[in-house]
């Protein structure tokens, strides 16, 4: 028995695999993705890694114990509008608070600035005649023969999801509860979301653009995991599908089908859980990740080794109040098409050429150049090992094509169209990263960047000299980052109940109550997973104010705290935090404090592979021995080609210095060392890229980013 | 000083740490404070300064606060000279040193970089009382500043880093309600935040740098300005817009008259012709006036222009004591904020020739309410304006409807409603309806945005409601060939059926629990011809019960096939190309 654990990411281009067994071995796999359906380049990958081991499909099989799969199908179907068509039935009088969004525009100076297209367009938002008051007593209740009529509509309407949310339903679930359980009877195929299910927590609006997002993509999600968890079924697999979840953990696909909207984020979330297992293992506490894609650039950050979330999240300005890593997504990737705007100058993306037509090189009948394209005629790719040379990319023709559409327009040749379109597409990865950092209060020169994605090598180099980031780092996992960052993640579920009673009024037996409530929930949930009761960990926390204050601050507390009670201790903390975070406390004055919600995040923990970069078979013994050629390519320091040794990364395993300008080519990773770099190998697995200029003293292990800066700069 | 090269990086981070403080002080605020108004409608601006009081970056939240903390803080820097301590807090609200309204009231902190003063951080905020002789500060009947409110002048609460007790009691004996207090202590403590920041960053570059590269950006945001002005055709441009009822004399009507001068790259804007000020509260203060007349000029350049000192160098202002826009001594004020609608009407007129892709239609005029009274679950005393109610439409401009339910211009968009379930937490009310309002965008090839209408059921005894607003007399404008529209309104119906129709300023007591409050709050002006409106996009908001079809046939010439969301393409040809 192998055992092995695979990572599974689907992306907008390629479908990454990561596969790591319990003898410490670890294979690295790329496929076309499948955008009609997912599920066929996910299966068609399995196949493909059987082949490359030399398997037979069903003993492979046979000895996968996991799968951890990320996916953006939900992401997607929210970017683009294509989710399911849905209706929302809500309390006679808040019809528009979906829309509405409490009457915000962003942009106060903007005229042109419009509203969010709502997921549930007003014609399909119904109401109904009841009525829960501010105590929670029913004051009117559900008339059965009102959902009826609109049942008859949504039947006429042929909406496949519904989503309910009533007023203070967090306060009384009743008739929410028979609502939803009418509606389920009434139209057993269609998806039903009840807000008492996804996020039973005071604030109307938010509830109320939560649990739409959830019916939203409930059916797309329920339909792809059906379709993939089918197709597993064909090839008899008998392991664990986990599905990754938007606040770093992963979930597995019965649960996600009832609460789509954790899946949200479920592809790039996994990239901050590798970050931080990158930033300990080099001995750093910040970093960035930074991970360029076929579609899409994300960026986030790691503080103090811990992935950053909140629950003030939106996606595409549809608020999202369910615990979410912060991550910044731009439109920027290898696909990223080049074009000209209104006032004559170059621009790259957000449309991408995806895998089909892809980008001109694929010979796929794409005809408009991309970032690919343009890394392609500045000699970073080499168009026989492409991916390992599984793809020939056709230059010739890019090179016609490029001329021919961008070239002619700009008056350049193609090489310096290629060239305009590689510093453009940095310039907009490197506003994406200041986004994550500058506009949060961090200075990204005092962060280590980790770089992920294919693609992301070659045009690291260029984004941290923008932003004067003095060092990044290529893991050997760059290419599939993801993927191998899903093999990191426990299984996690965020639990809360709004609970609004002041300290010295608690009810301690309701209290814990709440507790317990989640507690059991956490525990069916985790059992159903496959985690036993006692290797589950709890984290609560706490949503606490001061009387009379309106937003509350969300305070971790330890589980010790929450069952012997002790809220003294609690108490204390929260003067402290609230004093961290806006500069003043009010213990003195002895003022009270209030709870809002109880939260509970349950951690089942997973079984982990100890490395991630695997056992290493004898690397070269000198750099010489790696060298697999020269060729030209790109200088950004001098605006000219210039002819670099290009070294082999797939046996760089022993530490070397390399002075840049030069290329390392692995099968699906090229990283571009500028002129103003040079690069250290085999370091904890990666390539450690550090601009000359910046850190003339070259790379220390285990030095803080504070030190590394005033030791350099 | 010696020379300090500019380092371009460095000068984005140093616009983006700005931004950042500013917004961290923000989000303190919104996250610390008590009364609705500050942390749900967020009626407050939080702003960095340097040491001879220019601004270095601001986050209002309310865009009628954008010119609200710089001439302060040069009051301040002329009041105190060199007795500037680390650890001093300066309250302020004075309306006749450059405050812009009694109730907003600023809090300013000095920061110190190696003992030597290198900015002030700010925080400024609409408190839910300052004494007078109403709760919440809206006093129609009020003729001069005491009758409206406590006057603070420049006075410091704290001197290097002590309370001064006895200012403190003098301050808040005069304060009706605790959660005023709380709510100081929350922007001393956002100061707090900025001045720790501020001083980290400066500490971290030194302070000639720093120096250095503030110059550089004041520079470059002024630069901006200069082009983005320097695209308006020279000339001089006229506008007006009436106020009506001054809160005193029914039937009384003044008029605001913009004279505004583009020469080259720069922009005079002069409101001497307006009428003269009134005796009741509807006066302006010249700062209030200055930040309408700033924010209405945002709106026409590109918004991505920084908000510091450079912003404001091209434009000149001209608010003559005595007149509507700026009241002299002892005059009553508190509604001057209000008067931001009607300067904005006169500005857009004015330059609508000059500059049509970039003037919008009328937007709503606010009318609203302030509740007051005691909420019988905590036996608590609550103040709370009715935000949800007063939100009406934006008005359309070139290419684009307006935005629905956006609230007046002076805050375009900033002012929230409060969350439902909290606000019933909060006070004793019951929302029985808040929802767009069918055919109250004005008509247009552009709509106006939607308006709204809320019906409130007001609990517990002995409820006070303040009206203060206008926009229900006459209709907003559209332009060019599009209209105005529906008028604002307010009314109460009491629980023995008696109905009641408040006037526009005006003070109602004792109202009984089970009172039910209806209003409507308008939408906004449309803009072009109504029938060369897109079919589709009339077809659509009348399947969305937004437009009716009778609106679709009489305005916008569209018929539809009975009883279905079909379009009578004959029938609509017809209508569309029937000579007007």
């Amino acid at each position: 028995m192998k055992g092995y654990k695979l990572g599974i990411d689907v992306g907008g281009t390629f479908t990454d695999f990561f596969l790591v067994g319990n003898d410490g071995s670890s294979l690295i796999h790329k496929t076309l993705s499948t955008p009609q359906d997912s599920s066929i380049g996910f299966i068609t990958g399995i196949k493909e890694i059987a082949q490359k081991l030399n398997l037979e499909l069903s003993s492979f099989i046979n000895d996968i114990d996991t799968i951890v799969h990320g996916t953006t199908v939900a992401t997607n179907a929210l970017l683009t509008m294509n989710g399911a068509k849905t209706a929302l039935i809500t309390t006679k009088g808040f019809r528009d608070a979906l829309e509405m969004r409490r009457g915000i525009r962003e942009e106060r100076y903007n005229n042109h600035y419009k509203n969010v297209k709502p997921l549930v367009p007003r014609h399909l938002r119904f109401t109904i005649d009841e009525r829960i008051d501010a105590l929670g007593n029913s004051i009117l209740p559900v008339k059965t023969s009102e959902l009826d009529k609109i049942i008859e509509q949504l039947k006429k309407e042929e909406v496949k999801a519904i989503a309910i949310c009533f007023i203070n339903s967090y306060l009384n679930n009743e008739h929410e509860k028979i609502a939803t359980e009418y509606l389920r009877k009434a139209l057993p195929n269609l998806f039903i979301s009840g807000s008492y299910e996804v996020l039973p927590s005071v604030r109307f609006y938010e509830r109320v653009s939560t649990t739409c997002i959830n019916a939203y993509i409930g059916v797309v999600i329920a339909k792809y995991l059906e379709a993939l968890l089918c197709k597993l079924y064909d090839i008899n697999f008998n392991g664990k599908l986990m599905i990754m979840q938007s606040n770093g953990g992963v979930v597995t696909p019965d649960v996600a089908r009832k609460i789509a909207a954790v899946t949200v984020l479920s592809g790039p979330a996994a990239a901050p859980i590798a970050g931080a297992y990158y930033a300990e293992l080099l001995g750093f506490d910040n970093c960035i990740t930074m991970d360029m894609g076929g579609t899409s650039f994300d960026a986030s950050l790691v503080v103090n080794r811990k992935c950053v979330t909140s629950t003030d999240g939106s996606i595409d300005r549809h608020r999202i109040a369910l615990p979410t890593l912060d991550i910044v997504t731009i439109g920027a990737g290898g696909g990223s098409i080049g074009w000209i705007d209104k006032g004559d100058l170059l621009q790259m993306g957000p449309k991408s050429a995806g895998s089909l037509p892809g980008p001109i090189s694929y010979n796929r009948d794409g005809i408009e150049p991309a970032c690919t394209d343009a890394d392609l005629i500045l000699g970073y790719l080499d168009p026989n090992f492409f991916a390992g040379g599984k793809y020939i990319l056709n230059k010739e023709k890019t090179i016609v094509l490029t001329k021919k559409t961008l070239g002619i327009t700009l008056g350049l040749d193609a090489m310096k169209t290629a060239a305009g379109m590689y510093r453009v597409i940095n310039m907009n990865m490197a506003q994406g990263v200041r986004q994550v950092s500058v506009e949060r209060g961090y200075d990204p020169r005092e962060f280590l960047m980790l770089c992920a994605g294919g693609a992301g090598s070659i045009h690291a180099g260029e984004i941290c000299r923008e932003l004067e980031i003095p060092m990044f780092v290529v893991p050997d996992v760059a290419s599939i980052f993801c993927a191998a960052g899903m093999l990191l993640g426990d299984l996690k579920h965020d639990y809360v109940r709004s609970y609004m009673t002041r300290f010295s009024k608690i009810d301690k037996k309701k209290f814990l109550a709440f507790f317990a409530q989640m507690k059991d929930e956490a525990i069916r949930t985790l059992t159903e997973e496959g985690i036993s009761k006692e290797k589950i960990e709890y984290n609560p926390s706490l949503d606490i104010r001061y009387v009379g204050q309106f937003h509350e601050v969300p305070l971790e507390v330890l589980m010790k705290d929450i069952n012997e009670f002790n809220t003294a201790s609690i108490i204390e903390a929260f003067h402290k935090e609230h004093n961290r975070k806006y500069g003043y406390e009010l213990k003195n004055e002895g003022t009270e404090l209030e709870i809002i919600n109880v939260r509970l995040r349950a951690v089942g923990v997973t079984e982990k592979p100890q490395s991630l970069s695997g056992n290493k078979i004898k690397g070269a013994e000198s750099l010489e021995q790696a060298l697999k050629c020269r060729r030209p390519a790109y200088i950004p320091e001098t605006d000219s080609m210039q002819e670099v040794p290009v070294y082999d990364g797939d046996i760089l395993f022993n530490n070397f210095k390399i002075e840049g300008p030069a290329l390392i080519e692995q099968i699906n990773t090229t990283i571009f060392i500028g002129g103003s770099y040079n690069c250290e190998t085999g370091i904890g697995g990666c390539f450690v890229v550090y601009n000359k200029f910046l850190m003339p003293n070259g790379f220390e292990k285990n030095i803080s980013t504070q030190k590394l800066i005033s030791n350099n700069v | 000083m010696s020379e300090i090269k500019i380092d371009n990086i460095l000068l984005s981070i140093f616009q983006r740490a700005f931004r950042s403080i500013t917004d961290e002080m923000s989000i303190s605020l919104t996250k610390t404070t008590r009364s609705p108004i500050l942390c749900e409608a967020k009626d407050f601006v939080t702003g960095l300064y340097d040491a001879e009081g220019n601004m270095l970056e601001q986050t209002e939240n309310l865009p009628i606060l954008s010119f609200s903390l710089g001439p302060v803080c040069k009051v301040i820097i002329n009041q105190y000279g060199k007795n500037i301590f680390p650890g001093d807090v300066i309250i302020h609200n004075d309306v006749f040193s450059m405050g812009n309204q009694n109730n907003d009231v600023a809090i300013f902190k000095p920061i110190f970089c190696n003992d030597v003063l290198v900015g002030w951080s700010a925080a400024k905020g609409h408190q839910a009382d300052i004494g007078g002789a109403v709760q919440g500060g809206y006093n129609p009947n009020a003729t001069e500043v005491w009758q409206e409110a406590l006057r603070i002048p420049a006075v410091k609460l704290y001197e290097k880093g002590v309370l001064r007790q006895d200012v403190w009691n003098l301050i808040f004996a005069n304060i009706r309600l605790i959660m005023v207090q709380e709510d100081i202590k929350a922007q001393i403590g956002a100061c707090t935040l900025g001045e720790r920041r501020l001083n980290t960053l400066i500490s971290k570059y030194g302070i000639e740098c720093f120096e250095a590269h503030k110059l550089e950006l004041f520079g470059s945001t002024e630069k901006m300005m200069r082009s983005e002005i320097s695209s308006v055709p020279n000339g001089t441009y006229y506008g007006s817009s009436k106020v009506y009822y001054d809160g005193k004399h029914l039937g009384s009507e003044f008029e605001i008259k913009a004279k505004i001068i583009v020469e080259d790259e720069s922009i005079t804007f002069d409101f001497s012709e307006s009428s003269p000020q009134t005796n009741g509260f509807v006066n302006g203060t010249y700062t209030s006036s200055c930040s309408a007349i700033t924010l209405t000029f945002l709106q026409m350049v590109n918004p991505d222009i920084s908000h510091n000192e450079g912003m404001i160098k091209p434009l000149t202002y001209i608010v003559p004591e005595g007149t509507i826009l700026n009241a002299s001594y002892p005059k009553a004020t508190t509604f001057g904020n209000h008067l931001c609608p009607q300067i904005a009407d006169s500005i857009f007129k004015a330059l609508g020739p000059a500059m049509p892709n970039r003037v919008t239609a009328g937007w709503n005029h606010l009318l609203c309410s302030l509740f007051t009274g005691k909420h019988p679950r905590t036996n608590e005393k609550y103040v709370d304006i009715c935000f949800m109610g007063l939100k009406g439409g934006s008005g359309a401009l070139q290419g684009d409807d307006g935005y629905d339910h956006i609230g007046m211009i002076d805050a375009s968009g900033g002012l929230l409603d409060q969350d439902y379930e909290m606000y019933e937490q909060q006070t004793p009310h019951q929302i029985l309806k808040h929802e767009f309002l069918t055919d109250s965008g004005g008509v247009g090839k552009w709509r106006g945005g939607l308006g709204v209408e809320t019906f409130i059921k007001m609990g517990g005894d002995n409820a006070t409601m303040v009206v203060f607003g206008d926009g229900d007399v006459e209709s907003n404008y559209g332009l060019f060939g599009g209209k105005g529209s529906i008028l604002n309104s307010i009314n109460l119906k009491y629980p023995d059926g008696k109905l009641h129709t408040p006037l526009s300023k005006d003070l109602i007591e004792s109202i009984p629990d089970g009172t039910v409050y209806k209003q409507i709050a308008g939408g906004g002006g449309g803009y072009g011809n109504p029938k060369e409106r897109d079919v589709n996009s009339v077809q659509q908001d009348v399947q969305n019960e937004i437009v009716t079809k009778a609106q679709a046939a009489k305005e916008y010439g569209v018929i539809f096939k009975n009883e279905s969301f079909e379009i009578d393409i004959i029938e609509t040809n017809k209508l569309r190309t029937k000579k007007q």
